[in-house]
């Protein structure tokens, strides 16, 4: 069906608003900028094509989000049924709050998460995160960018609330050594140990 | 949870709610139970308390990631396009 003028505009209009989380999403999944840019441009243009089958009134945003998570898969990611399996340490329970105990960051601060992450930046936390499976990454870029309910992620990436919930979980745990590496690698620990 | 009368959780049982719990995805029931052993209990507060700091911080600063005006300029140019086209076809 053919669009009437002024549809494109309406359509950025409703675009808008979400386009920095939907771009937030699209780094978090790409991991870099250019690749982002494509896959957002790539959503909208999805979109724009099926925004006959939008149903006025329901959620844009999740729609949208959708379409985009459709997309990543399609581009670089065959979805799995299965998600990945991930083993995960013992050592890993608690893994920020220990490390930071043992460099006495707590002893020092009434804010440790504060100084952990004070220096670090979005490039850096987003290297982190990409070091996660693809699944676990997946639900970790919605639960980052928005304050998303796990039944909404659940929704946005078509599977089970219960998924969304152990991906998160466990997603969680293995990305707190990543960070710790990065506090690590950029002497973050050191510099605060050197200060006491 | 089990629904029998459960008025106190251990350290053990509050643990394994931290992450439903810092991410508001527990029951209203089982929720006032956790907090009334984090009331009590300056170890598990001070456990929940730094992992929730950990995710808000990290949140904070991936939310304020700028979208390129590149980007903006793209799609309004690709959107146009397409409209023309559809129109033209018409």
């Amino acid at each position: 069906m053919g669009k009437a003028n002024g549809t494109a505009k309406l359509f950025e209009a409703k675009l808008e608003p979400i386009l920095g989380t939907a771009y937030g999403v699209a780094l978090r999944l790409t991991r870099n900028p250019s690749d982002a840019e494509d896959l957002v441009q790539e959503a909208a243009v999805n979109s724009f094509c099926g925004f006959h089958t939008f149903e006025s009134g329901t959620n844009f945003k999740a729609w949208f989000l959708r379409i985009l998570t459709n997309a990543f898969y399609k581009r670089y990611h065959k979805k799995q049924n299965e998600p990945e399996m991930v083993d995960l340490e013992d050592d890993l329970m608690l893994y920020l709050y220990n490390r930071t105990c043992e460099a006495g960051l707590h002893c020092t601060s009434d804010n440790p998460a504060e100084i952990l992450l004070r220096k670090m930046d979005a490039k850096q936390i987003t290297t982190a995160i990409a070091e996660l499976p693809v699944e676990y990454r997946v639900a970790a870029a919605f639960y980052f960018m928005e304050e998303f309910s796990y039944q909404e992620i659940a929704d946005i990436i078509d599977c089970p609330v219960g998924t969304v919930r152990s991906r998160l979980h466990r997603g969680r745990k293995l990305l707190q050594k990543s960070l710790w590496q990065v506090a690590e690698e950029q002497g973050i620990v050191a510099e605060h140990s050197e200060a006491k | 949870m089990n629904s029998k009368m459960i008025d106190q959780l251990t350290c053990e049982e509050t643990f394994r709610h931290l992450d439903d719990f810092i991410d508001r995805e527990l029951s209203e029931e089982d929720c006032r139970l956790v907090q009334k052993h984090l009331d009590i209990c300056d170890i598990c507060s001070k456990e929940f308390n730094f992992e929730a700091d950990v995710w808000s911080v990290v949140r904070t600063k991936l939310q304020r990631t700028v979208v390129p005006p590149s980007l903006r300029e793209k799609l309004s140019l690709v959107l146009q396009e397409i409209e023309c086209f559809e129109t033209d076809i018409n």
